[in-house]
């Protein structure tokens, strides 16, 4: 959403991530005071304990991405500044919101009480049948509360945020910048706040996906922001950069291909898949599946 | 008369928009043909197809005869003879005048990275006759005087015809101006007006997009008129100054109407 | 009116007759020389070595950023993914030096020669792509070859490679772990050399093309400049230099690992460039010799050292883009 709005890759946005997973935990255990231990919840409790969380990570990453984009970007844009310097800009940022949570955390990791049982819903072992002499194999298949719970709540999330976009007063006017910047200007559109909403929107977004991970992985370290967030930078550019849609099918796809590679080659590979898939796409169809081309001369 | 650019059935389509329908059209060698039409007419997409910057989606476009120009790298196209300015001034701000004239002309240097890194005597000889050259160009385009200025802190009216010169650099054999008297005044425009015309004397093939008519039937030997990506007209300036469809493309009414 | 050092300087520099030009020049070679005998001023370093320091990181990062500000600075190509050009230098010497005969300045050009090719090899494909898709396939290529040297066991995996020789003794100079000074003067000499190299480039065709590239590449292309060669050369070149700091580097630290070469060091020699002033040699070799220095002079940098640097970056772009000294901004006379 970003890079559709501001041509820029917001190269903040893995450290704001990595910010969010702190907030979660902060808020589960020194908020609501669980210890690392604590039993699992169930019934209501479950419920508006995970919604605080979810909502703390929403609001301290929307918040800190608005700060980033005060701090470091809008002056770069109002002089109108080539993509270079916005870019290391960026890259600045990032290093120092990841440093400062080195130094404060002194490298170690942090973790989450385990708030929502994984509970398996259902678990199967794979068996196979036959069709006369041909082996049908059905591999193992679990669907476990954690995850499924995460499914649901991206799924609804994502939705919500396409019909904002397409929908809303300020949808329309986030997407009338991402087409033409100065047409929109005449047009009555508040640059500077569809830009700070823009980030406010995508912090959020952001905020919800940390939200996830921890309850999925229950730790994190001050650089977890880095792989995860080339994995989304290569999701997003695989569907098709600026498309949100396509951010969607990326993001499966890139899971997809991640695991069927660990599963080849073995799981120190996994990195490097992300990124050999990111290299892959920018040389062969930079487009990627839905977007804008990267490539048109502007003349 | 020879024919130094045709374009041949060229349609040029960006997924639902047609900005050329079929166009043909030809420049003949040493005359000065003017390209008008209103805006969005088509006419800077065929400077952009001539010289690469697009693929045409049909058609060809033949240069000096020989060389087709479809498929061509821009480079190449530049190479063979083809030179342009652009509609907003485009130059290299942060060189010197006679720097963005001596890039221009590296385009016929044969020298290539090791001769400039060892300073064999090829690139030496290329750079020093290069140099001269551009100092020659800066002069016929009366810009000499500000030849070690930055290219962004020259005046409008020196940085239009830096990009002139910057274009002649190349060698070319016809030469593409995109609306060079664009912001200027009426007596700019005189000056303008001779200084292309001193271009062709001195053999160069124009082909020019201009809006000023008075300008534009003062110094074509022919105009072409396009409108809505067609080509409506193509006749001498007295002719398709009169030419109703063209007035009724201007205009949108037709001439009789009142 | 700001003060321009680089301006000021470079008055100086044009108003001096040849006899004076020859005199400035000297000097500072001679003081750059005979850096490694002011061990004991208070230019000395309390953590390591002073010598030590000079060659890495000093030396070595003066040298990558100037490798570096012909891809970033001149040509406007962002690459993140400079270090792994070092690591190929430093693992050439690595393996050579531990598995053949070869000694020092036998493996010296093989490592260049594999760096260059590198360069080429990562240039090709990826240089049709615009600004900041460059930027992460190059920070891509950076890690694809750390975690390729991580994860391959022939050449020592995480632990590395270790007792990779000295060179040998040239002209009663020895290279040893406790007397440094033969492996600064050696980098010290690769810095001039590149220092030739790159001003001698900058005023012929190639510095033309790609300061064009840099400024308006899609008019460049139009205007028959080879962007595609030259953008090549310059990753190469770039490449080139890398390697040769890194093939010192190993047989310097005599060990090469996996984790010496991140992503950090390309940020690093990134905010050298940028600090310094893109495009210009001085203000790249002032900001690099400054940024690598610092942290070892005085102590509480050093952890925060990464920090700083990330708030180097921001407060730059946003405070003085140009760098400390930035690139020639008024007309000078064109006196080669």
């Amino acid at each position: 959403m970003v890079y559709g709005v501001l041509r820029l890759i917001n190269f903040a946005n893995s450290e704001v991530f990595m910010l969010g997973t702190f907030a979660t935990i902060i808020t589960s255990k020194n908020i609501f005071g669980y210890a690392d231990d604590a039993e699992p919840l169930t019934g209501i409790k479950l419920v508006y304990t995970l919604l605080a969380c979810m909502l703390a990570s929403m609001l301290v990453c929307a918040i800190t991405g608005v700060l980033v984009e005060i701090i470091a970007y809008r002056r770069l844009r109002k002089t109108g500044s080539n993509r270079l310097t916005t870019l290391i800009s960026a890259i600045g940022v990032s290093i120092v919101i990841s440093e400062a949570v080195r130094i404060f955390t002194s490298s170690a990791p942090a973790n989450n009480p385990r708030l929502l049982d994984k509970i398996y819903l259902i678990s199967y072992m794979g068996t196979e049948f036959y069709i006369g002499s041909v082996r049908i194999p059905i591999s193992a298949f679990e669907v476990r509360l954690d995850t499924l719970v995460v499914i649901v709540f991206a799924i609804l999330l994502l939705i919500s945020v396409d019909r904002f976009v397409k929908h809303s007063r300020l949808g329309k006017g986030i997407r009338a910048v991402s087409m033409s910047e100065q047409n929109s200007q005449l047009m009555g559109v508040n640059l500077n706040k569809v830009i700070s909403s823009t980030f406010f929107i995508a912090g959020l977004m952001t905020g919800a996906a940390s939200f996830f991970y921890i309850t999925v992985y229950e730790s994190t370290k001050f650089n977890v922001g880095f792989e995860l967030g080339l994995a989304a930078f290569t999701a997003a550019v695989l569907g098709g950069i600026g498309n949100i849609r396509g951010a969607f099918f990326g993001g499966i796809a890139l899971g997809v291909l991640e695991i069927y590679a660990a599963t080849i080659f073995g799981t120190q590979w996994k990195a490097v898949t992300a990124f050999v898939v990111l290299v892959l796409v920018l040389l062969f169809k930079p487009n990627g599946l839905f977007g804008e081309s990267l490539q048109q001369a502007r003349v | 008369m020879k024919k130094i650019l045709e374009l041949k059935g060229v349609t040029m389509q960006f997924g639902g928009v047609t900005a050329l329908d079929d166009v043909n059209l030809h420049v003949n060698e040493g005359e000065i043909l003017a390209l008008i039409g209103p805006n969005g007419a088509g006419k800077t997409t065929v400077f952009n197809v001539v010289t690469g910057v697009y693929k045409v989606t049909k058609g060809d476009i033949v240069f000096n005869g020989e060389i087709s120009v479809v498929g061509k790298k821009r480079w190449q196209i530049t190479e063979a003879g083809i030179a342009r300015t652009f509609q907003n001034v485009r130059l290299f701000g942060e060189m010197t005048a006679l720097e963005n004239v001596i890039t221009a002309g590296d385009v016929r240097s044969k020298s290539g990275f090791v001769g400039s890194l060892f300073g064999l005597p090829r690139s030496r000889r290329e750079e020093k006759a290069n140099k001269e050259k551009a100092m020659e160009l800066l002069k016929f385009m009366g810009i000499d005087h500000v030849a070690h200025k930055l290219g962004r802190n020259l005046p409008y009216g020196d940085q239009r015809r830096l990009e002139i010169a910057r274009a002649l650099g190349t060698q070319p054999k016809l030469l593409l101006l995109d609306e060079p008297a664009a912001g200027f005044n009426p007596s700019e425009k005189v000056a303008l007006a001779e200084t292309i015309k001193k271009i062709r004397d001195a053999g160069y093939t124009i082909l020019l997009i201009e809006h000023d008519m008075s300008l534009i039937m003062g110094i074509s030997d022919r105009v072409v008129v396009l409108d809505f990506g067609s080509k409506i007209a193509d006749d001498s300036p007295k002719v398709v100054q009169n030419d109703p469809r063209v007035i009724e493309a201007y205009l949108g009414v037709p001439a009789d109407a009142s | 009116m700001t003060f321009n050092l680089r301006d000021k300087g470079a008055e100086l520099w044009e108003k001096s007759p040849k006899p004076a030009r020859v005199a400035i020049a000297s000097s500072a070679m001679i003081f750059a020389i005979c850096l490694p005998f002011l061990g004991g001023t208070f230019l000395n370093t309390p953590i390591s070595s002073y010598e030590a320091v000079l060659v890495y990181p000093v030396g070595l990062f003066v040298l990558m950023a100037l490798g570096l500000n012909i891809v970033v600075g001149k040509s406007g190509l962002l690459d993140l993914g400079y270090v792994a050009f070092f690591a190929i230098g430093a693992y050439t010497m690595a393996i050579l030096g531990t598995t053949t005969s070869l000694n020092f300045w036998q493996i010296l050009p093989i490592g260049i020669g594999l760096a260059m090719l590198s360069g080429v090899i990562l240039g090709l494909p990826t240089l049709r792509l615009r600004g900041d898709y460059l930027a992460i396939v190059t920070l891509g290529f950076g890690e694809i070859v750390r975690i390729v040297a991580l994860n391959t066991m022939s050449i020592g995996g995480p632990n590395g490679i270790a007792n990779i020789p000295t060179p040998p003794k040239f002209l009663s100079l020895e290279y040893t772990l406790q007397n440094q000074k033969a492996y600064y003067w050696t980098v010290l000499f690769l810095i001039f050399m590149v220092i030739w190299m790159i001003r001698r480039l900058s005023s012929r065709r190639p510095g033309r093309a790609w300061e064009s590239i840099r400024q308006d590449e899609d008019v460049a292309d139009l205007m028959g400049v080879r962007i595609l060669k030259y953008k090549i050369w310059a990753f190469a070149i770039g490449a080139a230099i890398a390697g040769a700091g890194g093939v010192v580097f190993a047989s310097k630290s005599m060990f090469v690992a996996p984790e010496m070469f991140t992503l950090n060091t390309s940020i690093l020699i990134l905010a050298c460039v940028v600090f310094g002033g893109m495009g210009n040699i001085w203000g790249v070799i002032t900001g690099a010799a400054i940024l690598a220095y610092l942290p070892e002079r005085i102590r509480f940098i050093s952890d925060a050292r990464l920090l700083i640097f990330g708030l180097v970056l921001v407060i730059m772009m946003n405070v003085r883009a140009d760098g400390i000294l930035p690139r020639k901004k008024r007309e000078k006379s064109l006196q080669s």
